[in-house]
């Protein structure tokens, strides 16, 4: 990869990993609080895979930026402030109810099953390599989650009344995940990332299947409500000082 | 988390292939995909597992050495349909799988387990196989084999109980300036 190209790659990593982080500690907020012991376990376990993927993407991004892969993931996490991160506005929106929670992860892990496979054709071989490795992983969050959406949408009128809901508030965000960065034609053009374009092409593919499996009908294409991933609701500084406050209240301690 | 009215469903694991399905406790669910799932993420933390089974509570019948004589005789003597056969030795442990037989009722699927399998069992248990739904074979990989990337996963990974007993103690002050 031309050296000039690392910094608009480590722009693209951070981005993928703060998607990770902030979604994986509003999942966790259902620990303790799912609608039933086995659930909880099963969520809680879903999100500490996403924290586990997001470590992965912040090692990369380190290397990249020429710092420590050990002990910078955590900087970034624990003492960014919110304008610094560099996430969509879906993960950050409040946890909601457990059809919205649901059709959150869903549509991220459906973006992600098309994704993954997509960078796993990377010309950057450490990119390509953990694509790999995660892909793996998301093959069995993306069953769980549309096992949940289909029950929701086929369950009750409650409960399809809540998924429809919740799927009429996510979409302008969800089309967040798929805008470009400026900086990315290169990455693209030199094959080091996929084109969003595609991707998104592939990922309304997918969910169409399964929204008629669920009896939810696809919204019509809705223009993103940001495209600025700099830009963030009030909604990421509250769970920014809930997530760092251990960690800032001991900064010197060795986890 | 209040009481659920979801049916209860057995879980069966195996650990190698060499290894026989064993029941290792249950989880509730809508139904067997959702069950499956669930069991997934209760008993396979840790990564020795290679296929796991859930059946309905409801269709799992057993009976010890000592029900034996209490089961109702069998006037019928037709093969109805295929049970998987479950043992154990003592009240303690886990139900092993050990085979299959055919029955034409749960009572007489137990009565010819005692029969099939005599040794050394204090419970027999018996599931037609067709309410025994397995985990998909060609995702084993994504099922069960990342919990081997997950040292994160296991306790000793963190030193953050004893971190959180100095804390608790007052031995580290917030801030940073101990």
């Amino acid at each position: 990869m031309k050296d000039g190209l690392r910094p608009h790659l480590a722009s693209y990593l951070l981005a993928m990993a703060d998607d990770e982080m902030v979604l994986a500690h509003r999942n966790s907020e259902w620990t303790g609080h799912a609608p039933i012991l086995e659930e909880d376990i099963a969520f809680t376990n879903l999100a500490v895979d996403e924290m586990g993927h997001a470590g992965l993407w912040y090692r990369l991004h380190s290397d990249l930026v020429g710092e420590d892969p050990e002990s910078y993931p955590d900087e970034l996490v624990f003492f960014r402030e919110a304008p610094f991160f560099r996430n969509v506005q879906l993960v950050e929106l409040p946890r909601g109810d457990w059809a919205f929670s649901m059709l959150r992860q869903y549509l991220f892990d459906a973006a992600e099953s098309v994704w993954l496979p997509a960078l796993e054709g990377s010309s950057y071989p450490p990119l390509a390599e953990t694509a790999a490795k995660i892909a793996r992983e998301e093959i069995y969050h993306l069953r769980h989650t549309q096992a949940w959406i289909r029950r929701l949408g086929r369950g009750t009128e409650e409960s399809h009344i809540r998924l429809s809901r919740a799927l009429a508030e996510l979409w302008p965000y969800a089309v967040q995940l798929f805008v470009p960065d400026p900086a990315e034609d290169e990455l693209t053009e030199q094959g080091v990332v996929p084109a969003r374009a595609d991707l998104q092409q592939a990922w309304m593919t997918k969910i169409e299947a399964d929204f008629e499996a669920s009896d939810l009908a696809l919204p019509e294409s809705a223009a993103p409500l940001s495209v600025d991933r700099r830009a963030h609701s009030e909604h990421l500084v509250g769970l920014l000082t809930v997530m760092q406050s251990v960690a800032r209240a001991y900064p010197d301690v060795l986890w | 988390m209040t009481d659920t009215p979801w049916p209860r469903f057995y879980v069966f694991k195996q650990d190698s292939p060499e290894a026989p399905h064993m029941n290792c406790g249950s989880v509730h669910a809508s139904d067997a995909e959702m069950a499956l799932l669930n069991a997934r993420d209760v008993f396979v933390r840790r990564p020795e597992c290679v296929s796991l089974w859930v059946a309905p509570a409801a269709r799992v019948a057993e009976v010890t050495v000592d029900g034996l004589a209490g089961l109702a005789p069998q006037a019928d003597d037709a093969e109805g349909q295929a049970y998987e056969v479950f043992t154990k030795a003592a009240a303690k442990g886990q139900h092993a799988h050990v085979g299959q037989i055919a029955a034409g009722s749960p009572g007489q699927a137990l009565r010819k387990a005692s029969e099939t399998y005599p040794d050394g069992v204090w419970v027999w248990m018996v599931v037609p196989s067709v309410a025994i739904v397995a985990s998909p074979e060609d995702e084993g990989q994504a099922w069960f084999e990342a919990a081997r990337d997950k040292p994160f996963r296991h306790q000793s990974f963190y030193h953050t109980e004893r971190l959180i007993r100095e804390i608790k103690a007052g031995q580290l002050d917030p801030e940073g300036d101990e």
